[in-house]
């Protein structure tokens, strides 16, 4: 659903519309934690310029974001009860732009997981197979866009959680710049490798997002002072000229065929429209260190930024005889098995006698990742690979082989745009099956113009743009 | 206590303020295996001399904040997730020292 | 056998700012509780630091008023533990890269002068404050979040003085500096003690303890010297001294335990990922080095250039307001030294510290200027300026008390003469003492004609007069 379409419903019609289609697709989608009710965001409307780039545009956040005196969970249970006491920075520039927040999105807890089915709330489901996941950890936001709900919801990537749900969902996924968009105010994973940013059902649209969402804010201290550019005004989707690298590292891991023929086919289309299509093969130890260098830093990051859930200040807290006895109470019920197994893994590489072997090693396997990447970027324009192997895994998946160059390569090389914190959106370029499949761009830092001009282009050969999956109760 | 146990890792567990479940210990333990070959991945690769990277960007920045007051909660907001407080305190059970 | 003491001292202090060192909340000490926070001294879910740059502006000077090297590349790390008070379950401070490194301060003692090194001067955030009451602990978060600089010496101090002097040394150049208020009391500047013993003229150490808690410059030489003698009573028993953090008892004059220390905690520190290097500028350091206001050593210089004697100079520079007074004070006055007396003197009686720090009193500096300017211009004579001075006190002009109690001073030559006179044809007996060579016949003298003039003649021209009149009076 794009905001063209959205635009012609009047602005109070189209905001119950969507609550009403969120509340009739939740028993089958499970997306949302929880509603906002519209009506004072409605009443601060009607004092705002009808050109505003959001007027009256209904969006949703994923749970990690916080709004003033709104349940914000982080899909979890430690933070069941949590009501925010402040805006985060993008709430503020949303709420500018004329948005209305309708409600909360369904995340794997606090971001970290690739399935969504480690939220409080349980798996959010795939429209296009409801047996299959949304892909996480921005599942929720994702399957909203999706199934027609908004135009344009929130998420957040700290390995690929905005792009591969996107690739599943068969939508718009956009991961800009790291310090491009303010993360002040989003619950974090790994503050080095999280990234704000955002799902909608087109790239214009995606353009006109980027566009409100990003800009330096002095509360987030990464975030860049570079201008913001005019995205929408400057989007042409001329391919001409333009250079793509092929990732072969991914290509080559890739086990379904039917991907690795769309695929083919669509840099075929590139290459007649007058693109410069050539292979890049990155250091392939380095492609498969990937994913426990990510393990290792986000981990290590993530057990220190989850350290002031101790349920003193805020969260559900647990019965002890003493202050310490509430605390272990209260995080052990609090947090999932997954998480603290996480914790538990991240602290271990943080402890002083591991910290070189493992914490500081990984940075250093990150800082020679980057480089290689930057010098496969040095070469082209733009990055390009499926976003997966496949379409959405079945919820309950089977075991997959963890040291496979499959699972190590082709399905988590999207770290790259983590690490590195370069542009990476994903947008639909075919289907397997039902399922939609996704294709990736990376580019180079503040590039996100020419990444989503490119990105326009792909849309323009495909067509894949404003799908939408009805779902019916 | 023996390195990877299950003991070890529930007094790790403990250092961070939670328990694990007996199962959740051992599967740290059968898991870890993987996780130590992931780890062993890492060290196939040759990082000496290089630093490690802890900001996607390095360049460094200048800005700092003026020194101004700017936002303030009321005691009432501060206070108002807290699952216990009076007289404008939070209130926990007795920290031990 | 002999032992020598051996003290390190890690010093935090808290830094006059107006708002946190990560946060546009206010500092404050004394508001109610949970009013001066936000979101980010709460810790609450989602929030980020932003680096107050007067809090490190403030860190600069005391790093160059130190003699320490400056790291102009400013990066923060995560230290990492669990506690009530520390909303983020980590605190954020400068483990890999202090801000200052390897300095030192020169400190006066009983025995001599020392140097005493700096090891490191670090930013970092308070904690909250918490009170245990009976099952229940209350926390106040206010306090959270105030900017701190951690000050670590060498451990190059053997002795309880020693210990005392670079406190308050270290204290005073802070004050001058004005980064802190440096309240011992209100716990704005609190100092760690490590001490340990070992036999003289061995070099590895001795099992340290570490004592917290003091709240004045005395209780420092207090406590140090109690645990020197009861570390010293455990050696000489054979007894070991168990590694362990104290407080001292002003009650009891004693430490007392607190904990032990039990293996060293692993903080796990590393990089902050959200405050990305800052690169301070040598513009600005230079402009920081330039405009540092004038420190203790150098007002010391200032006054003994100006002719104060040494007890005054001591007296106003180890008392910042004292001396700040002072200086607001001699501006155009005619004898320095004799408003280095006043000061030292009846202001430090009249006024208190608060007063003084607070610059809250009525007094008006250019009416006491004009009384020690008449003092010194022998118009008034001491004690009438005694009387004069209660009434300045109270913030009245020095023309209308003169006016009000009627002060005059007779000097004009023939009143006096009269005077003189008069007074010795009084007292014969005094003639023929003071010729016989008792000198308190004089002081008798002058005391009579004070009497007679109603305390109004020019003490020192009715001095010199007399002495004339009675020379000519030699029977």
């Amino acid at each position: 659903m794009s905001f063209t379409s959205v635009k012609n419903n009047p602005v109070e019609k189209r905001v119950l519309e969507a609550l009403d289609k969120a509340h009739l697709v939740q028993p089958i989608l499970n997306a949302m934690v929880s509603f906002i009710d519209p009506l004072s965001q409605l009443e601060d409307l009607k004092s705002k310029d009808k050109n505003l780039p959001f007027y009256g545009i209904p969006v949703a956040l994923k749970d990690l974001v916080n709004m003033k005196d709104t349940i914000t969970t982080g899909s979890s249970k430690i933070l069941d009860n949590y009501v925010s006491p402040y805006d985060a920075t993008i709430v503020r520039k949303l709420k500018e732009a004329g948005a209305i927040i309708i409600g909360k999105a369904s995340c794997d807890t606090f971001g970290m997981g690739g399935t969504n089915k480690t939220a409080a709330t349980g798996p959010v489901h795939n429209p296009y197979d409801l047996s299959r996941m949304s892909g996480g950890s921005s599942g929720g936001s994702a399957v909203l866009v999706a199934s027609g709900v908004v135009p344009m919801a929130i998420g957040t990537d700290t390995g690929d959680s905005i792009r591969k749900p996107a690739a599943f969902c068969g939508i718009v996924g956009v991961k800009p710049t790291y310090g491009r968009i303010s993360r002040y105010g989003i619950i974090p994973y790994a503050s080095s490798l999280d990234h704000v940013g955002f799902f909608t059902s087109n790239v214009s649209d995606a353009a006109v997002s980027l566009e409100v969402l990003a800009g330096r804010d002095d509360l987030d201290m990464t975030s860049s002072f570079k201008p913001v550019e005019k995205y929408s005004s400057l989007l042409k989707g001329d391919l001409k000229g333009k250079r793509f690298g092929i990732i072969t590292n991914v290509t080559n891991a890739i086990q379904n065929k039917n991907t690795t023929t769309q695929f083919n086919n669509l840099c075929e289309k590139l290459k007649a429209q007058g693109a410069i299509v050539s292979e890049i093969t990155l250091n392939e130890d380095l492609m498969k260190a990937m994913l426990p260098t990510y393990y290792v830093i986000a981990n290590a990051e993530a057990t220190a930024n989850h350290s002031n859930l101790d349920s003193l200040r805020f969260g559900v807290q647990l019965e002890g005889k003493d202050n310490e006895e509430v605390m272990i109470a209260s995080r052990t019920a609090g947090f999932g098995p997954l998480l603290r197994k996480r914790f538990v893994i991240g602290s271990y590489a943080l402890f002083t006698e591991n910290q070189d072997l493992i914490f500081r090693k990984a940075q250093k396997v990150r800082r020679l990742i980057v480089e290689d990447v930057k010098k496969a970027l040095s070469e082209v324009d733009c990055l390009i690979a499926p976003a997966s192997g496949n379409g959405a895994p079945l919820i309950e998946d089977t075991q997959i082989d963890q040291l496979s160059s499959e699972y190590l390569v082709a399905e988590n090389f999207m770290a790259l745009g983590n690490f590195s914190g370069y542009p990476s959106m994903t947008l639909p370029f075919g289907f397997d099956g039902v399922l939609p499949l996704g294709v990736n761009l990376t580019c180079k830092p503040f590039e996100e113009r020419l990444m989503l001009d490119l990105a326009k282009g792909i849309e323009d050969l495909t067509q894949l743009n404003d799908l939408i999956c009805e779902v019916k109760p | 206590m023996e390195k990877h146990s299950k003991a070890y890792f529930n007094n790790l567990a403990h250092q961070l303020r939670f328990d694990l479940t007996d199962k959740e210990a051992q599967d740290i333990v059968d898991e870890f295996s993987i996780l130590i070959d992931q780890m062993n991945l890492l060290n196939t690769i040759d990082t000496t001399g290089v630093e490690p990277m802890v900001y996607p960007f390095e360049e460094a920045t200048s800005f700092m904040r003026e020194d101004i007051v700017d936002h303030v909660l009321s005691a009432q907001e501060a206070l108002k997730n807290a699952p216990s407080s009076k007289n404008g305190f939070f209130i926990t059970k007795k920290v031990v020292l | 056998m002999n032992y020598e003491t051996v003290i390190g001292i890690e010093i935090h202090c808290e830094l006059k700012t107006k708002s946190k060192m990560f946060s546009g909340a206010p500092v404050s000490y004394g508001a109610q509780p949970n009013t001066c926070v936000n979101e980010i001294d709460l810790g609450h879910p989602g929030t980020l630091p932003s680096l107050n740059k007067e809090a490190v502006r403030k860190a600069l000077q005391a790093c160059m008023a130190l003699n320490l090297k400056i790291d102009p590349l400013i990066r923060f790390d995560r230290k990492n533990y669990y506690y009530a008070d520390l909303p983020k379950g980590f605190q954020i401070t400068q483990q890999f890269h202090p801000i200052g490194s390897s300095g030192y301060i020169d400190i006066d003692t009983a025995e001599g002068p020392l140097r005493v090194r700096i090891n490191r001067l670090h930013m970092e955030e308070d904690t909250a404050k918490q009170y245990h009451v009976e099952e229940e602990s209350w926390i106040d978060f206010n306090r959270a979040g105030t900017p701190l600089v951690e000050i670590v010496s060498e451990a190059d101090m053997r002795s309880a003085s020693q210990a005392m002097a670079y406190v308050d040394k270290l204290r005073n150049i802070l004050m001058y500096l004005d980064v802190t208020d440096g309240k011992m009391e209100e716990g704005s500047l609190r100092c760690d003690i490590n001490i340990s013993l070992r036999p003289e003229g061995t070099e590895a150490f001795g099992t340290k303890t570490e004592i917290k808690n003091i709240n004045s410059i005395s209780n420092i030489e207090k406590a140090v010297s109690s645990e020197i003698i009861r570390q010293k009573a455990l050696l000489e028993a054979g007894k070991e001294v168990q590694q362990a953090t104290r407080r001292y008892d002003d009650v009891a004059k004693d430490t007392v335990m607190m904990r032990l220390k039990e293996g060293s905690v692993d903080y796990k520190y590393f990089p902050e990922p959200n405050i990305p290097p800052i690169q301070l500028s040598q513009v600005w350091i230079d402009e920081i080095r330039n405009s540092l206001p004038e420190l203790p050593e150098a007002r010391a210089l200032r006054y003994k250039t100006l002719g104060l004697n040494e007890y005054d100079i001591k007296q106003l520079v180890q008392n910042k307001a004292l001396s700040d007074f002072f200086d607001a004070l001699i501006p155009s006055i005619k004898n320095v030294k004799l408003a280095a007396n006043w000061c030292c003197g009846d202001i430090l009686s009249a006024l208190s510290q608060k007063q003084l720090e607070e610059k809250n009193y009525q007094l008006k500096l250019s009416e006491l200027r004009e009384m020690i300017n008449a003092l010194h211009d022998q118009a008034i004579s001491s004690k009438q300026a005694k009387d004069i001075f209660p009434h300045l006190l109270k913030g009245e002009n020095y023309a209308s008390i003169v006016d009000e109690l009627k002060i005059v001073m007779v000097s004009e030559h023939s009143s006096l003469l009269k005077l003189v006179e008069e007074t010795l044809d009084e007292n014969p007996q005094s003639i023929l003492d003071y010729h016989g060579g008792k000198d308190r016949a004089l002081g008798f003298l002058v005391g009579q004609l004070m009497k007679k003039s109603k305390g109004q003649a020019n003490p020192a021209i009715s001095n010199q007069l007399l002495k004339t009149e009675l020379d000519k009076r030699k029977p």
